[in-house]
């Protein structure tokens, strides 16, 4: 039987292939300016995300090649959140990567094959294919992550990540291993027909448990977040954004298909065990934060407790979980990158300003770049009306629907420990004298011109939430 | 509409601020200064346009805002929230004049915070759906985090802190409150169509109740007050004490008794002995502090220990009394921060010891520092006395509680009496000292800000009866829904008598003020 190909189902994904080569060509040859590959990187995303959102907007539905690969409104959306993540990294990446002189065309097609993995790992209908592009997109961070190959740090960051990571992926595909033991299928669909008989194998369990501890890896979920803080304080700033943002979201997607689509059966199980891991990411990650005396660590450890409230969404275990952690995820991903972006905006002469103590006094000497912070930290710390509120709102209203009310206390209580730290900087920014004088660089058109995007997205969706609530709402499976 | 303009117009004015900031200085503080006026003289039309003649909700606009969530935009004013409203966008334009000069340094991001602000309380009073409620009560605490931890005294990045942190922890449980309540209500956030009973109805008062009283505050969550209160610029400090204050009682007369009359029938054992004692510490500890500011911001702790004292009392008496006190303590306590910052502009000091003899040097401000002071302390004739006359009554005639309790905050009274005369014939009394000899008395402006509220002081004091008029259907109403459920079963009769017996206590008292009234 001849496999027919439906080329539209796979549009996004085809022209971010394209984009890829492109990238890849044109960084040959050496008489073209290197900056234009960012461009084509922002172009190619930005033509991926039209089309994944005239998708979404249409409905559509579709699977290819023998179903392992599902098109649906939920994969269109998540694909939304890679895209934007991937614009919004790419604009704060192009005069940070020149100011530095580094090699620039490795880098966009590394970030380009990381999204595809991303946009693979949301349509796996098929743990195989969830796994494939789990390796695509981690193998790319990796590289990323190091790419700094003259900084020490950096060098650490990229080997620490690597050894951790493919831990993790084994624990993933030990995982698989076993769930086709006890299912006798990898087909996401297919494994949920398997179970629904009331035998419940260990191997299923035992697979169940190794899924969720390779998630938990992939996604920084404590206790398997000790690698995190590390590889973002010593990764690029920009690449620290972006481990932060499309690949935790991705990470998730494939955590929500799998354990609401092919292990419904098991809810009893697992939603326990993501409760109690929601509670403990949330805690840890945010008291830790307290502690941080540098603002890449802190963004790490903050990261840590938001992929926490997630988890509140996927523990709701109803539509409303679904979506609301979708939501939550966009906006996560777009506040996030914008407060890495600030980080980048406050560049000294000697290099970043990393300690939170030289943010001292940028309020009134750099209005402009302490108000893209605060507006990224307010809306990180859940303050109406930005959009990490009704992210948080929506989140904790799905749990409590669900009957997690315990759940929602503590989320809703380490709200107000994580305005602590948040609200340090903004103090920091405001109301500090500086103790030394800092010479502060020009601002990067492009950079501000993703910190204006990011800033604008926080602020729309914070006072009309409708806008991406909706289609959200509508994305579920 | 008209409501909506009145909430938005200082927003407008942000906005228009941040756009001309550019002008200078004093195209900054017009702007301000006009927006504010601007919102106050809109706001007057609230007030003509009110029918006092029911307790229903008026000016409501309800407009579909995040469907997917089961929120709308609804707000709406009784006869509760006109008077808090009115008071909001009173004391704002008044707070613009008062930091005319005083603000040295980032005075346009000042004013945009304030006006920020204003937007910010008018909105919880106005919010007839919960979450919309919750949006306005937390992005509020952002202008207001600015305004101390920016223009505030030496310690006000903890003072700051400290406020914030207070609050969002209590409304961090106010939110689990707000959620569960959306559940049981039909999946709607709409304050308008809750009605109990509810279950966990004993959580959820508590869930509420605390975050309230954190902003009240009750003792024993009154410390962050004293604190921001002095660190705060004096426009803050008057804000902070003349209106936020009051959106925590507020919070308990619109969600608190209302909706969990059950519960609030068995927490009142419990909560009126925390507000007396509220009365008697905060008197205490006002007598000895050496702070001007300080010995204000401890004042507020007795003040609004009577306000809540009044509301438990659930009668007609001691909730429109109580109601009336917010508005009381708002003018009051108001003019007394602006007066002390007035002398700290002079003086830059504000203690006691510093100063002595001033009633000879600046007669002005001697005069109206007198009149504040005898509002404060509730001399009849002037406003705090109608005020906390109605709560005592209310409080004594109703029973539920010991009257002990009553006779205790009596004592209150008094005790306000001593710190504030004492404070007044130290600072203005005795020997001149010679650093305080060139210290000039107020001036054309100071006296503008001031006027205004020695009317309303005076005003209340000797006709209340405008004021108690609006707001009886709709205390009326609050009334109603706190006893239908507390009454099954528990006392109801006497309850029922007692609240006859207060309400003929309040008619009397506006009767006798009427006659007098009519005698002068």
């Amino acid at each position: 039987m001849p496999i027919e190909i439906n080329w539209q189902l796979l549009m996004p994904e085809l022209v971010i292939v394209l984009t890829l080569l492109i990238v890849l060509v044109f960084d040959l040859f050496d008489s073209i300016s290197k900056a234009i590959l960012g461009w084509m990187t922002i172009v190619g995303a930005g033509i991926a995300l039209w089309v994944s959102i005239q998708m979404h907007q249409a409905g559509t539905v579709g699977t290819q090649f023998n179903d392992m690969f599902k098109v649906d409104n939920f994969s269109l959306f998540f694909n939304i959140i890679f895209l934007v993540s991937t614009i919004l990294v790419a604009l704060i990446s192009m005069s940070y990567l020149s100011r530095d002189d580094r090699k620039q065309g490795p880098y966009y097609l590394l970030i380009l094959l990381a999204t595809l993995g991303m946009m693979l790992m949301a349509a796996g209908n098929e743990l195989i294919i969830v796994f494939l592009g789990l390796e695509l997109m981690s193998l790319s961070l990796y590289v990323l992550a190091g790419y700094f190959r003259d900084n020490p740090a950096s060098s650490e960051a990229g080997m620490k990540y690597l050894l951790l990571g493919a831990f993790a992926s084994a624990f993933f595909l030990y995982g698989i291993a076993l769930i086709y033991g006890g299912a006798g299928t990898t087909n996401v669909p297919a494994i949920a027909e398997a179970i629904t008989a009331p035998n419940k194998s260990p191997l299923l369990l035992a697979g169940m448990f190794l899924l969720i501890v390779g998630f938990g890896f992939k996604v920084a979920i404590v206790p398997f977040h000790q690698w995190a803080p590390d590889v973002y304080e010593g990764a690029p700033t920009t690449i620290a954004a972006f481990i932060s943002a499309g690949p935790k979201a991705a990470g998730f997607a494939a955590f929500l298909r799998i354990f609401m689509e092919a292990l419904p059966s098991l809810q009893v199980e697992w939603s326990s065990v993501v409760i109690v891991l929601a509670m403990l990411t949330m805690t840890v990650g945010n008291v830790i934060a307290i502690a941080q005396t540098s603002i890449k660590r802190m963004l790490a450890y903050s990261s840590i407790a938001h992929a926490g409230y997630v988890l509140i969404g996927l523990a709701a275990a109803n539509n409303d979980g679904i979506s609301s952690a979708m939501l939550y995820l966009l906006v996560y991903c777009v506040m996030n990158i914008g407060a890495f972006g600030a980080v980048i905006l406050a560049k000294t002469e000697d290099g970043e300003s990393l300690m939170i103590s030289d943010y001292a006094g940028l309020g009134l000497r750099k209005p402009l770049l302490a108000m893209f912070m605060t507006i990224m930290l307010l809306s990180l710390a859940g303050f109406p009306p930005t959009a990490g509120f009704v992210g948080k709102f929506y989140v904790f209203k799905s749990a409590v629907q669900a009957g997690h009310i315990w759940l929602v206390i503590v989320g809703a209580i380490n709200t107000a420990i994580s305005a602590f730290y948040y609200l340090r900087v903004v103090v920091t920014m405001y109301m500090r004298e500086p103790e030394e004088e800092l010479n502060f660089t020009a601002y990067p058109s492009t950079l501000v011109v993703g910190l204006v995007l990011a800033a604008i997205g926080v602020l729309l969706i914070g006072i009309l939430p409708s806008l991406m609530l909706t289609p959200a709402q509508n994305s579920v499976f | 509409m008209l409501l909506s303009t009145v909430i938005f117009l200082p927003l407008l004015g942000v906005i228009a601020i941040a756009l001309l900031r550019g002008l200078g200085a004093s195209a900054v503080k017009g702007i301000a200064l006009v927006i504010g006026l601007l919102t106050f003289i809109v706001s007057l039309g609230l007030y003509t346009g009110f029918d006092a003649t029911t307790a229903t909700f008026q000016n409501v606009t309800q407009q579909a805002w995040i469907p997917g969530l089961g929120t709308s935009y609804h707000i709406g004013i009784d006869g509760i929230s006109l008077w808090l409203v009115l008071l909001t966008t009173f004391l704002t334009p008044l707070c613009i004049l008062a930091a005319w000069n005083s603000i040295e340094k980032g005075l346009s991001g000042f004013m945009m915070s304030l006006l920020a602000l204003e937007t910010g309380m008018l909105g919880v009073f106005c919010a007839l759906d919960l979450f919309l409620f919750f949006v306005f009560w937390e992005s509020m605490l952002i202008p207001m985090y600015f305004l101390i931890g920016i223009w505030g005294g030496e310690r006000r990045i903890y003072a700051t802190v400290k406020f914030v942190l207070y609050t969002m922890a209590g409304s961090a449980l106010m939110l689990v409150g707000i959620l569960a309540l959306y559940f049981q209500n039909d999946n709607s956030f709409d304050l308008t169509t809750l009605s109990g009973p509810f279950e966990h109805s004993h959580l959820l008062f508590l869930a509420f109740f605390i975050a309230f009283a954190i902003k009240v505050p009750l003792f024993p969550f009154h410390t962050w007050l004293p604190d921001a209160h002095v660190e705060a610029p004096t426009a803050g400090s008057v804000i902070l004490a003349g209106v936020l204050l009051k959106m925590g009682t507020y919070g308990i007369i619109r969600f608190c008794l209302p909706l969990f009359p059950d519960a609030a029938a068995e927490f009142t054992p419990l909560i009126v002995p925390l507000a007396v004692i509220g009365i008697i510490y905060g008197a205490l500890v006002a007598m000895v502090q050496p702070d001007l500011k300080k010995l204000v911001a401890y004042s507020s702790v007795s003040h609004l220990g009577f306000v809540v004292l009044g509301l438990f009392s659930k009668n007609p008496a001691g909730i429109q009394g109580s109601v009336l006190q917010m508005i009381n303590h708002g003018l009051s306590t108001g003019a007394l921060f602006l007066l002390v910052g007035m002398i700290y502009e002079r003086r830059h000091s504000r203690m006691i010891v510093d100063f002595g003899g001033l009633a000879k040097r600046m007669p002005i401000f001697a005069t109206i520092f007198m009149v504040v002071t005898l509002s404060s302390i509730g001399l009849p004739g002037l406003n705090g006395f109608v005020g906390e006359y109605m709560i005592l009554l209310g409080s004594f005639v109703q029973g539920a509680f010991s009257k002990i309790y009553v006779v205790l905050a009596t004592a209150g009274v008094i005790l306000a009496a001593v710190y504030m005369l004492w404070m007044f014939q130290r600072v203005m009394f005795g020997t001149l000292d010679k650093t305080n000899e060139a210290l000039p008395d107020l001036n054309a402006r100071e006296i503008v800000v001031m006027l205004p509220i020695l009317l309303f002081i005076v005003w209340i004091g000797v006709y209340p009866k405008p004021f108690l008029n609006k707001m009886e259907k709709s205390v009326g109403l609050v009334v109603t829904q706190v006893q239908t459920e507390s009454a099954i079963g528990r006392a109801g009769e006497r309850i029922q008598q007692d609240t006859e017996l207060a309400l003929h206590g309040t008619q009397r008292v506006q009767r006798e003020k009427i006659e007098k009234e009519a005698q002068q």
